[in-house]
Parts: C-alpha cells; sequence; structure tokens
C-alpha cells in the first residue's frame, strides 16, 4: 500500500473525525451568523443578524464583561502562578505537598468549584461566619453576584492556577542549572538572573499560559450564570439565552458566537504580542 | 602571596563526607590540575571556590582575603562548565559579552574585548549565531572566551573537554594552555583524564574519596608515587609486596634490587615502559598486543602477573619464556600505603 | 541558614493559604450535604446543629439523580472506549511515521480544545437539528468523543514513540505474525498509555457540561446538568453539596490513578488534567 495512502487511512478515523466535526461546526457558526440555516424562517443571506446584534447594547455590554473577566482572569492567574513556579523550582522541605496543592483545583469541575465558592462566600458561607465571630463585621454580608465580577474572577483564577502553574514550571524547570551558575559566576545577581535569563526562556510558556486562560476564561458560561452579577451577561450566557427556548434566534447566537471566537483571536495575538514586548523590554533595560 | 588559598576545606552532605579536609596552595599564573576517579570530590572542590558550595568547614582565600561571605558573582572567578551551559538564547557575540555588561563596563571597552576574544578564539565567522548552531568543539571555545572576557584573576575548568572526540581534546587542551601561558590568568582544572592533567599542569593534585593523596609536578606524581592509589591511577604499575633485605626483594620473577633499608614489608612499584629486554628476571608471557609503538606483554609467573612494554619492533608470543631486567633507579618504594 | 529558615515560614504560610483555599471549601460542602432535613443550618449557628445522611437518602429517591448517573457512568465508558479505538490510528501515525505536513495534523488534533467550548456546543446542536439527529445518547457521546480525542491521541502518541523499532524488529526476525509482533513489541509499552487515556476521556466526559447542557437537556440528564440545575433557580443548597460530592470524590481518585499511571508511562510527561 502506497505511504500516503495508509498515512491518510491512518489518520481518518481520529484526525479525520475531529477535524470534520470542527469544521462543520466553524462553518455552522459563521453560516448562521449570516443568515443561512435559519430555524425560524427563511434563509437570507446577509448581514441583518450582525445588525442587529450589533445596535444590540446587551451584545457589547458582552463582549466587554467577557474581554474584562478574561483578560484579569489571565493576568492574576499568570502573575501568581510565576513566583510559585519560580520559588518551586528545586525541591526543598514541602515542596511535592505545595506543588500537589496548587495543582488540585484543576481536579474540581467548574460547576463543583462554583458551587464550593457561593457556599464559602454565602450569607452563612465560611467568611462571612469567620469575620462576624471576630468581630470585623457586624452582620453578613451579601457578597456574591457582586457587580464587579470578582467572584467570577476568582473562580477563573481558582480553576486556572494549575494550568498557568504547569506551563510555566515545565519551562522554568527546562533551565539547565549550570545556565543559572554561569550567569551567576559572571556576576549576575538575583534580579539580573530573572530578567536576562529566565524571562526570556520562559517567555513562550507565559505566552501559552496567558493565551489558554483568556480563550477559557472569554467563552466561560457556568461561573457567570452561577456566580456572576445578575443582569450582566457574559458572551456564552447570552449566546445560549438567544439559542433558547424563548428566542430561538439560532442566527442572532450565532453572531455572539462567532464574535466570541474572534474575541479569542484578538486576546490570543494581543496576549503573544505583549509578553514579546515586555520581555524585549526587560532585556534591554540597564 | 598565593593567588588561592584552600585551607582544611570539608563538605558533608547529610551523611556523606565529599571532601574531608583539603589543603591547597596556588601561585599566581600557575595551571594546576585537580584529578581524580569520579566521586572523589574534585568538582566538589571547585564548586567551592566558586561559591556554589559553601564548605562544612575551612576556609577558602582568593588574594589572601578569605571569600567565605563572598557570592559567586562577586568572586574573581570565572567557571567553564563541562556543559558548557552557554545561554541558549543569546548569540556568541551576547554569550561573551554577558560578564563585561553585567559589570556595567564602558560599551566600546566591552566591544573591543569580545572581538579580541573572538579572534583569539577563531570564532569569527560564528559571531552572531545561536549556540545550538555550533559544534562542540566551537561552544567550547564560546565558554572559554565567556570567561576569560571578565578577565578573571582565577579561571575555573570542570572537566571541559570531556565532551569532546579524541581528536579534538588534544587539540583543545593545548590551545588552553597556550592561552593560559600567553594571558598569565591562574587555572584550577578538573578532569579525570590522567593523560591531560600530566600534558597541562604545574602542578597535579590528586585526590581520592575526598582527600588529596599525593600533590605534585607531574613527574613527581608518575616516577615518585607514594601510595598505590597513586601508583595504579597514573599510568599502568606493577607493585611487589614482600621483605627487603640486603638490598632486594624476593619475587617470582627474581630479584628485585632496589636502593633501600631493609624493611619488614614494603611495597615495590615500576613503571612497565622501564624494563629492558634481556637480564635477570624472567617470566612466562600469557598475553602479547602489538601497539604500533611498543608492545604490551603480561608476564606470569607464580600466579603473579606483571605488564612489560617493549619496543614495537619486537616479537614475543604467548607462552615464550621473556628475560628482561629494571634499572635500580626507575623502581620506587611506596610510603606507608593506606589501600593495603 | 537564614535563607533556609525563611524559605520553611514561607512554605508554612503558603500551605496554611492553600489548605484554606482548598480544605475549607470541599469541608462547607461535606457539611452541608450532612445537614439534617429537620434541623436547617442558618445564622448564628456556626455548625449544623444536627449531622445526618437523611439528605442523601432524600435527594437518591427522590429526583433524578440516579437517572442522571446511569446516564452519565453509561456516557463516560462508552466515550472512553471509542476514543481509545477511534484515537489509536491516528497516534500510530503521529508516534512512528514521518510525513509532509505531519506538524499541521498534530495542531489540527487540538482544535476541539481552542474553540470555546459552548460555541462548540451550541453549534453542534444546530447541526443536530438540521439532520434531525434527536437521539440523545448518541449525539452526546459524539461530542464527548470529538472533543476528548485530542487528549486521547496525545497520550498515546507518547507511548507508540516509545515502542522500540528494534524490539520490533527482532519479533519479526524471530518469525512473530502482526498479531504475535503488536503482542510482544507494543502492547507493554502501549498498556499504561492506553489504561491513562482511556481513563482521562472517562473523567472529562463525566464533568462535561456544555453539551450535555445544550444538547440533552431538559430530556437528558447527566450529573453535572443536574448540578447545574440545582444551583440555578432552585438554590438547594444541600442537594447541591450532595451531588457535588458525588461528582467531585470518584473523579479525584481517578485523577490520582491517573497520574501514578502517567508517570510510569511517561515519566516527563504532562497530562492534560492534574
Amino acid at each position: 500500500m502506497p505511504k500516503a495512502l495508509r498515512i491518510v487511512l491512518l489518520l481518518a478515523p481520529g484526525l479525520g473525525l475531529v477535524v470534520g466535526l470542527m469544521a462543520l461546526v466553524v462553518y455552522r457558526a459563521a453560516a448562521q451568523s449570516l443568515g443561512l440555516y435559519n430555524f425560524a424562517g427563511t434563509d437570507t443571506l446577509g448581514l441583518t443578524h450582525w445588525q442587529d446584534l450589533l445596535s444590540n447594547h446587551n451584545y457589547w455590554g458582552a463582549i466587554r464583561w467577557s474581554a474584562y473577566v478574561a483578560t484579569t482572569s489571565s493576568l492574576i492567574a499568570v502573575a501568581l502562578a510565576y513566583p510559585l513556579a519560580l520559588w518551586l523550582r528545586r525541591p526543598f522541605r514541602g515542596s511535592t505537598f505545595l506543588s500537589a496543592m496548587i495543582k488540585a483545583p484543576y481536579l474540581v469541575p467548574g460547576l463543583v468549584a462554583a458551587f464550593l465558592l457561593i457556599n464559602v462566600i454565602s450569607f452563612h458561607g465560611f467568611v462571612n461566619e469567620f469575620l462576624v465571630w471576630t468581630g470585623i463585621w457586624q452582620k453578613p454580608v451579601r457578597m456574591q453576584n457582586d457587580k464587579f465580577g470578582y467572584a467570577v474572577i476568582g473562580l477563573q483564577v481558582w480553576k486556572q492556577l494549575p494550568l498557568a502553574f504547569l506551563l510555566l514550571t515545565g519551562a522554568i524547570q527546562s533551565i539547565p542549572d549550570p545556565v543559572l551558575h554561569a550567569a551567576q559566576d559572571l556576576g549576575a545577581g538575583m534580579l539580573a538572573r530573572f530578567r536576562k535569563i529566565i524571562l526570556p526562556l520562559t517567555a513562550k510558556a507565559m505566552q501559552a499560559a496567558l493565551i489558554l486562560i483568556f480563550i477559557g476564561a472569554a467563552g466561560d458560561f457556568s461561573f457567570q450564570s452561577i456566580a456572576g452579577p445578575t443582569r450582566q451577561d457574559s458572551m456564552a450566557t447570552l449566546m445560549t439565552q438567544l439559542q433558547g427556548a424563548n428566542h430561538n434566534d439560532w442566527n442572532g447566537a450565532a453572531v455572539v458566537g462567532v464574535s466570541l471566537m474572534a474575541l479569542s483571536l484578538v486576546g490570543a495575538v494581543a496576549f503573544a504580542g505583549l509578553v514579546q514586548l515586555v520581555a524585549k523590554l526587560a532585556e534591554k533595560a540597564r | 602571596m598565593p593567588r588561592l588559598q584552600v585551607k582544611d576545606v570539608a563538605v558533608r552532605f547529610g551523611a556523606f563526607d565529599a571532601l574531608k579536609g583539603v589543603s591547597m596552595a596556588v601561585d599566581e599564573g600557575s595551571f594546576v590540575t585537580l584529578l581524580g576517579p569520579s566521586g572523589c570530590g574534585k568538582t566538589t572542590l571547585l564548586n567551592v571556590i566558586a561559591g556554589f558550595l559553601p564548605p562544612t568547614a575551612g576556609q577558602v582565600l582568593i588574594g589572601g582575603h578569605d571569600v567565605g561571605n563572598v557570592r559567586p558573582e562577586a568572586r574573581d572567578t570565572a567557571m567553564c562548565f563541562q556543559s558548557y551551559a552557554l545561554f541558549p538564547h543569546l548569540s556568541v557575540a551576547d554569550n561573551i559579552a554577558f560578564g563585561p555588561r553585567q559589570k556595567h563596563h564602558p560599551k566600546d571597552e566591552t566591544a573591543r574585548r569580545v572581538a579580541g576574544l573572538i579572534e583569539q578564539l577563531g570564532l569569527a565567522a560564528h559571531r552572531d549565531k545561536l549556540p545550538n548552531a555550533l559544534s562542540g568543539g566551537q561552544q567550547q571555545r564560546v565558554a572559554l572566551a565567556r570567561a576569560l572576557a571578565v578577565q578573571p584573576g582565577i579561571v575555573l575548568f570542570d572537566e571541559p573537554l570531556s565532551n569532546l572526540d579524541a581528536k579534538l581534546r588534544d587539540q583543545v587542551r593545548t590551545e588552553i594552555r597556550e592561552l593560559q601561558r600567553k594571558l598569565g590568568f591562574t587555572a584550577v582544572y578538573v578532569t579525570h583524564d590522567q593523560a591531560e592533567a600530566l600534558a597541562l599542569s604545574d602542578e597535579v593534585f590528586l585526590l581520592n574519596r575526598g582527600v588529596v593523596e599525593q600533590s605534585g609536578t607531574p613527574r613527581d606524581i608518575y616516577f615518585l608515587p607514594r601510595t598505590r592509589f597513586v601508583a595504579d591511577f597514573i599510568g599502568a604499575a606493577n607493585l611487589h609486596t614482600g621483605q627487603i633485605e640486603s638490598g632486594a626483594m624476593k619475587t617470582p620473577f627474581g630479584v628485585f634490587r632496589v636502593d633501600s633499608a631493609d624493611k619488614a614489608r614494603a611495597t615495590l612499584c615500576w613503571r612497565p615502559e622501564a624494563a629492558t629486554l634481556g637480564g635477570d628476571l624472567s617470566g612466562r608471557v600469557t598475553a602479547s598486543a602489538f601497539q604500533g609503538a611498543y608492545l604490551d606483554l603480561f608476564v606470569t609467573a607464580e600466579n603473579e602477573t606483571i605488564r612489560l612494554q617493549v619496543p614495537g619492533h619486537h616479537h614475543i608470543e604467548v607462552g615464550e619464556t621473556v628475560r628482561f631486567g629494571i634499572p635500580i633507579g626507575s623502581i620506587v618504594q611506596l610510603a606507608e600505603d593506606r589501600d593495603a | 541558614m537564614s535563607r533556609r529558615a525563611l524559605n520553611t515560614i514561607l512554605a508554612g504560610a503558603v500551605s496554611i493559604v492553600l489548605i484554606l483555599w482548598l480544605v475549607v471549601p470541599f469541608l462547607m460542602a461535606l457539611m452541608w450535604s450532612m445537614v439534617d432535613p429537620g434541623q436547617p443550618w442558618s445564622y448564628p449557628d456556626i455548625f449544623p446543629p444536627k449531622l445526618s445522611f437523611e439528605r442523601w437518602k432524600i435527594v437518591w429517591e427522590t429526583t433524578s439523580l440516579s437517572t442522571a448517573m446511569l446516564h452519565s457512568y453509561s456516557l463516560a465508558p462508552m466515550a472512553g472506549l471509542c476514543a481509545l479505538l477511534l484515537g489509536m490510528p491516528t497516534a500510530y501515525a503521529f508516534g512512528r511515521e514521518e510525513f509532509p505536513g505531519k506538524t499541521i495534523a498534530q495542531i489540527l488534533m487540538l482544535t476541539p480544545l481552542v474553540l470555546p467550548g459552548f460555541v462548540t456546543a451550541v453549534f453542534f446542536a444546530s447541526l443536530l437539528l438540521s439532520f434531525g439527529l434527536f437521539d440523545r445518547y448518541p449525539a452526546i457521546l459524539l461530542g464527548h468523543v470529538v472533543l476528548f480525542l485530542p487528549f486521547a491521541v496525545r497520550i498515546l502518541s507518547v507511548s507508540f514513540a516509545q515502542v522500540r523499532q528494534d524490539v520490533v524488529n527482532a519479533a519479526r526476525d524471530l518469525g512473530a505474525s502482526p498479531i504475535g509482533v503488536f503482542r510482544v513489541a507494543y502492547l507493554p509499552v502501549l498498556k499504561p498509555g492506553i489504561f491513562a487515556a482511556f481513563l482521562i476521556v472517562f473523567v472529562l466526559s463525566m464533568e462535561e457540561f456544555a453539551i450535555s447542557f445544550i444538547v440533552g437537556v431538559p430530556t437528558f440528564t447527566t450529573i453535572p446538568t443536574i448540578l447545574f440545575s440545582y444551583l440555578g433557580f432552585d438554590f438547594i443548597r444541600t442537594n447541591a453539596a450532595v451531588v457535588s460530592l458525588i461528582l467531585v470524590v470518584p473523579n479525584i481518585v481517578l485523577m490520582l490513578v491517573l497520574e501514578r499511571l502517567l508517570q510510569s508511562a511517561n515519566p516527563a510527561n504532562v497530562s492534560g488534567k492534574g
């Protein structure tokens, strides 16, 4: 059997299935956003659905909100994970325990995490109980569904910190010890070693972490619906609402879906560029 | 005043003593080698001198000053690592310039120094390449240039040639020694290869299990070993233990003449190439290997086997009886050996 | 060594923070799940007045939790099996073959991870509607398989790459049939990878929410969707606590087993989870 044919046959059931279905999904989303496959009426190819949504302030609100939550979550998660990964670079007493605990939230499904959080910050939750008991607060304070999205951001960081930690640890630990020793030997103190050796060599991992967390947080549905501010939609909740039984507006949902994909792409490119810039500046600075 | 002094340095890892009270003094501009088998503590000692490992006891003095509290980045040492440890994201030129830039030397001076080193080490064609585009030998030279760029008082070499193939090794080691003579820096060189140590050093420190067994010039170490370990580690050695009486020791091969006082128990040592054919000693050849310049013979008598090296033009087969002699000056009596 | 002492103090402090970060929420959930229905827990009590497993019984008997569990526990192993079968050929190609476009193929394999989960779910549902496929179980199964194939393929590719060609050659040289070669040269190396791939798809399928929600609700429930219903309008904290624990505890156990397997199979590998 010629090699090309054999490779194609090998890739078909796995890669073929995945790429085929994903391509169909993306096509369907794009097509419906342009008016095709209209379940509620006739197919009309055009930009009407786009115009409808672009003039809808809920749509823009959702985009802004999702971008805000996604950016903040990824920056905070990476900002927390980086020092942890640097600190845990070489083993010391208790370091395996710490690593395991840092990675643990990854084992917890998102919904459960959301529930656990609301439980803790709820009216009768741990935080309220503790602060009332110590006398800092007179009586319990309503904290969930706050309008700044702190609960949602907190959940994203809780859930995604392990991913950032894993990616950064992998890169940091792949820097051979002799390379850092050489830098120290040639006069570089701790800060200089970080700026000139560690940062450039971990820039790619930092990019990957920021991008993956951004994409995950931008497309969030569960955290928003459980712990987010009540009158605010994320792009995923808006999209689901539109296609749901109440509206049956699949085409509108498609517009939001395509926009969400676009937001993910823009965020990814922006973060990639940002990290490159920061790494270059840090290296050049005297 | 010696440039480098190590006084009674000991290093302990948990229950394991990597170094047990090592002392040495290195003069300005000399090239010394720390030689020994793996696990003997030579790399540990190097790391103590560089400052990466604090000693459990003892002192290190550089230029007369105790550097116990001085961090590696502030010591007047530069290290050439076994794995080269080049900065993978920097070009050859930037790697070399790293040290001077760290010390905030003026830009044009740094540029001049870097250019000079690149020229001196034959790296002009690779100036802007990244380390992964270079061969092992080229990376080694970059590592050396990088260390020299900070003009250190002492350059520490951690088995720099062990990752190179044999031919390149010979070439690079000669270059290192020439460079050291020309520039005049003090060199502390770690290796397990005795040929390297003999060829390069002004003084050799032979380490075994955390202590210095013997130190001296290469010739001293080779021709006047003091212990069984030293005799065995450098070159091949024939050893005979027995009683010395009236300047002679009886062995299965015959009587060895020794210029020594009577002693109940002593060990004699001589090198295979010292033997000459024809003489009072004899034995039966059990193995014979032609090596070009010389013929390697294993000679047995009464369950003891010794090794002879004679010029390669001789034909001596297995099973023959060979007669040989050893000049009295080539036989050394070992000092009290601890490895008995 | 003051540096070492500082390190230990820092380690202690961070450990405390982490314990609060992790243990407290779970403890709360556990306590809530054991609140006795007769004596509700409210301010100002610090602990529930009475603990019992009543809640667990009630949830089991009165809600559709048992159906949801049936669905979840029949979806997950099927998804694992299908992912294995469909992924093995591709993993073989990625692990042992060289061909032009291989890097692109490997990147394309990761598309399900890059597309936002809910977008995939909604437009997958849209496709199902158009094609008139109303049967939920196969639909969700397909969704899960496609979503988690990248994980299975990645783990299996690494396993395949570790099969030594010289052992394969030796087997053939000694006259083994293709099946024989597979059994003696491939299988021993692949076994941990196969278990790991199966487990990871199993765990991910159990936790998957987007597709189960969009495609399944309201007729086909899974544990995550039923949990969501308790967190939405009908916030019954105690029920939610019970379901949360049912969802999390087996998964954590499985993930720990998975970690052990992956370490024995691929010492330097990082899995998709954990």
